[in-house]
């Protein structure tokens, strides 16, 4: 029999707001355990929340990105759970009422679109971390309070590419518009993938396994499929799958048990009461939607339409703050948009990356870069030279301008200047001129080479090569 | 027992302003009377503290009302650098690092915390006898009790000690004790009064109330309370109001309201004499006095819907309660985290207290939530629905608030009743509508006080103090102190 896989993906975004989303306590990373708590964060008695705008404004963005109705009224729930790192002894989230219901995201898969149907998303706060050492355990109260917005997807996705290009679509988006670092490493982005299989054809789905600790988005494609096989494989000797949840073990690259959900917790949700709901007023909701950075999708449109292909344009798309420094210089009306991209992605990328530094380090002007691509562009240096000006530019902060003049790099491309020099060839060597009418193609590159000879290498050589046929008429003519 | 606390924040005041007491007497005299409690009202004292904030008072200006004056608050509100408790022995040591918005409002307006007052465990009780500390008695008589959760801050401010005490109310605990111990007792509006640093109970009837011996004095507090309170999301943006203006200018609403089935079921004579006799009276005074049918049924499931609601948000307002962060270490030698908070929680809360949890977390589990606690919110929609159908056509209802003596401590039972009488329930109505809802002294019976509420819409507080100026001036009880009948 053969099986269909069903994927259904729920993620986690931590988002980057400056301080907790009940609590005044700034959300940082990696700082002195505990430092960065206030009052509320450990539960004292009495404490209330207060609910932070900047989620709710970050929440509203990734929602209209994603394409989902927006909920202009705010419901919180309590989930209630005993744990370390939960000091309330519950969790405030939105149970019944998510902020954002109903959107999707499209997906470019094996040449053809893919919808994928987001079911809602929703405000919660995080929770506090747990450390296990040998013999005692202590917790960190820094993260406790922290944003999430937590994403989950419909069951539509059918493959480990689907799930984990779906996993990269979101992550895209909530990078672009700035509102989370979306780092799976570091678990500012978590996922949590659902797989079962049934049937093809047939409708009813299987039994789920849940697959958890997927920290890169490569493991995510590596999980799905491995799961989908084990499970294959049970259902084919005639097993049953069984109701996990599993984790991706990156050394062994499989999923293994965490634990059977045989008893689940019930975590008797109902309406967090400190919080009465609240209505948001319009203002807020256009000021969070209008602020919106454009998104990857925005990009590639305009990409295409500048005549990039599609590995330039994922190329460019891989790093926010080169698609902004290319948009920038685009704006400068930059002539060759190819020669642009090959002088950023190729030869400024290779020297930050040796060099070990950013985008911002570099210590020229767009303009100034604008200024070379189009050198470049216009001929008026070729492309060895434009690397060596490049080179000037990025390691001395030098004017392209300047550079090009100093080393006297600038070609010919006048005219009569270029008919002078290629008399001057063309006199001096009858021999490749016969050569070349009795049939001999190779003579044009070497009178050629002989024009850039003569001129030092600055006559334009498209336009020698344009005078050189000119005066000598087609190959082989006296044949 | 006491020179100066007996007399009300008014009569306090003046002499502050013509500088014949100095705050510093005032804190003494409240410490004499502290230490000469007859009713186990206090947990945690701050004396050193309130005897150097009374030093640093050196005047006392007309406008000033409430300044040099000593207080004292429940055991549940979080008071920084004094143990708070809740008495419950699970917070035991446990002090705070902060002051509850109430405490740190009347600080602002010059008053002096002198202690604070014991309570029914958690504030979950009503009767004033499940605290850590033991029993609560009536200063009237200490075979009866004050009634609860506020039981300390009643008795204390009946027996003289001090003019005001911070109570809550998520039922009755302010508004009951209040009738047993003939003292005023005011809950405000949900919302009015921030409950920030006030440890819950169940969120959403949790009102900040508190206790004097007159009306006038009281408004005067709730003016100092109340606000916007930006660390509390449900306080209310509304403007403050100066709620004294409302009763110094007799600003009252004119349709009072009572329900004819309470009236019926009043088994004590002279409970339901003197109710009778104050309509009548309030009519003379030119008020449209009005019968309402409130449904049975609804009056009924006012218990049920109470207790539902109030366990089930309490077993989640507690759950922090779990003695990592706070609260003594569980003896023993717990292996897990669940041992551990299991140990803490088994030897910090009262057998009555878990059989709330039990019972609020039963209600909220998915197999029974439909049947129990939605059931229940439904219930409470339908209360609320008829009362402000009630409030379409009249501004007042008024009530007795307690329908017996303070019953004898011998009297109690722990056993749950299976038919509980809906008189002994009714004040829960102004919790379930968060209306404002005032208790004052109406009558004595053998020498033991009973009291009558009032209760109006939703921040029409102004309207219900000064209603109970009224009554005050009709039934001519006010700035009493207990005197023990036996």
């Amino acid at each position: 029999m053969e099986f269909e896989p069903v994927i259904g993906v729920e993620i986690h975004v931590e988002l980057k707001t400056k301080s907790k989303i009940f609590s005044g306590a700034p959300c940082t990373f990696g700082e002195e355990p505990n430092s960065q708590t206030v009052l509320f964060d450990w539960a004292f008695p009495g404490t209330l929340p207060i609910l932070n705008k900047e989620a709710v404004s970050y929440a509203i963005k990734i929602c209209t990105a994603l394409r989902m109705k927006v909920d202009h009224t705010l419901y919180f729930d309590r989930k209630n759970y005993f744990y370390p790192d939960l000091p309330k002894g519950y969790q405030i989230t939105q149970q019944f009422r998510p902020i954002g219901t109903d959107g999707e995201v499209v997906l470019q898969v094996g040449g053809k679109e893919r919808r994928i149907g987001v079911e809602q998303a929703h405000l919660e706060e995080d929770t506090a971390k747990q450390v296990h050492l040998n013999d005692i355990s202590l917790v960190n109260f820094n993260r406790c309070g922290t944003p999430l917005l937590e994403i989950v997807s419909r069951p539509d996705m059918r493959s480990g590419e689907e799930a984990m290009k779906y996993v990269e679509a979101i992550r895209e988006i909530v990078t672009y518009l700035g509102v989370s670092d979306g780092k799976m490493e570091n678990g500012s982005m978590r996922c949590d993938i659902n797989i079962s299989l049934r049937p093809k054809g047939t409708e009813k789905f299987g039994t789920k396994c849940e697959c958890k600790n997927l920290n890169t988005i490569q493991n995510i494609r590596a999980a799905v499929d491995y799961e989908i096989q084990r499970q294959g494989r049970i259902l084919s000797e005639g097993g049953a799958v069984e109701q996990e949840t599993r984790r991706y073990d990156e050394a062994q690259k499989k999923t293994v048990l965490m634990r059977k959900k045989t008893d689940a917790v019930d975590y008797k949700y109902f309406r967090e009461p400190n919080i009465v709901p609240i209505d948001l007023d319009d203002d807020f909701v256009y000021d969070a939607v209008h602020s919106m950075n454009k998104l990857p999708d925005a990009y590639r449109r305009e990409l295409r339409q500048r005549g990039l292909d599609e590995y330039q344009i994922e190329e460019l798309l891989k790093d926010r703050d080169f698609v902004l420094f290319y948009e920038g210089c685009l704006n400068l009306s930059v002539q060759s948009p190819t020669n642009l991209w090959n002088l950023l992605m190729v030869e400024i990328l290779g020297y930050l990356n040796k060099a070990e530094k950013k985008l911002s380090d570099l210590p020229f002007t767009k303009e100034q870069l604008v200024e070379l691509s189009d050198l470049l562009s216009q001929g008026k240096i070729n492309s060895r030279q434009g690397k060596e000006v490049l080179q000037a530019m990025m390691e001395e902060g030098r004017d392209p301008l300047q550079v090009v003049k100093e080393r006297g790099m600038e070609q010919i491309s006048d005219d009569g200047e270029v008919e002078k020099v290629v008399a001057e060839v063309l006199a001096a060597n009858a021999q490749s001129v016969a050569d070349w009418k009795r049939g001999k193609d190779r003579a044009l590159g070497y009178l050629v080479g002989q024009a850039m000879k003569l001129s030092k290498g600055k006559v334009n050589p498209s336009l020698a090569k344009e005078k050189i046929l000119e005066k000598i008429g087609p190959c082989g003519s006296e044949r | 027992m006491t020179k100066w606390m007996n007399k009300p924040i008014s009569a306090l005041h003046d002499l502050l302003v013509k500088g014949k007491v100095t705050p510093l007497d005032l804190v003494e005299d409240c410490i004499r009377g502290i230490e000469k409690d007859r009713c186990n009202s206090f947990e945690a004292t701050c004396f050193d503290k309130a005897r150097a904030e009374a030093k640093r008072i050196t005047q006392v200006k007309e406008e000033e009302y409430l300044k040099g004056i000593p207080f004292l608050a429940k055991d549940n509100f979080s008071t920084k650098g004094v143990e708070t408790t809740a008495s419950s022995r699970i917070l035991e040591g446990y002090v705070p690092l902060y002051d509850a918005t109430a405490v740190s409002r009347l600080r602002r307006a010059g008053m002096i915390l002198v202690a604070k007052t014991t309570m029914d465990e958690l504030a979950m009780g009503g009767t004033g006898t499940t605290g850590h500390k033991g029993v609560t008695t009536n200063p009237y008589d200490a075979t009866r009790i004050v009634g609860g959760s506020s039981c300390g801050s009643a008795a204390a401010v009946s027996q003289g000690i001090a003019p005001l005490a911070l109570g809550s109310d998520t039922g009755d605990s302010v508004r009951k004790p209040a009738s047993y111990s003939q003292t005023v007792g005011f809950k405000a509006t949900w919302g009015r009064i921030s409950r920030f640093g006030l440890f819950p109970f169940a969120t959403s009837m949790d009102a900040v109330g508190f206790f004097t011996r007159n009306v006038k004095d009281a408004s005067y507090v709730l003016t100092a309370l109340s606000g916007r309170d930006k660390m509390d999301m449900s306080s209310s943006s509304r403007k403050r109001e100066r709620y004294q203006n409302y009763v110094l200018e007799h600003r009252t609403l004119k349709r009072v309201g009572y329900f004819r089935h309470v009236l019926d079921s009043i088994q004590d004579e002279t409970i339901r004499k003197s109710y009778l006799d104050l309509l009548h009276a309030l009519s003379e005074k030119g008020y449209e006095v009005l019968a309402y049918d409130y449904p049975e049924a609804l009056l009924d499931a006012l218990y049920p819907t109470y207790m539902i609601l109030s366990c089930a948000e309490s077993t989640s307002n507690n759950a922090n309660l779990d003695g990592i962060r706070f609260g003594p270490r569980p003896d023993g030698t717990p292996q897990t985290y669940a041992q551990y908070m299991t140990m803490a929680r088994t030897s910090g809360f009262s057998d009555m207290i878990k059989r709330r949890f039990v019972i609020g977390g039963f209600s909220l589990l998915s197999a029974n939530q439909e049947e129990m606690f939605n059931r229940a919110q439904k219930a409470r929609r339908m209360i609320v629905d008829e009362m402000n159908r009630f409030f379409d056509s009249i501004d007042y209802l008024v009530l007795p608030a307690s329908y017996s003596k303070p019953p004898h401590l011998d009297e109690l039972t722990t056993a749950w009743s299976t038919k509980p009488d809906f008189l002994d329930n009714i004040l829960t109505i102004g919790n379930f509508g968060g209306y404002p809802s005032l208790t004052l002294p109406l009558g004595v019976e053998d020498g033991l006080p009973f009291g009558i509420n009032v209760t109006g819409r939703n921040f029409e507080d102004g309207y219900v103090l000064s209603l109970g100026g009224e009554i005050e001036s009709i039934v001519q009880r006010c700035d009493i102190i207990a005197q023990e009948v036996k």
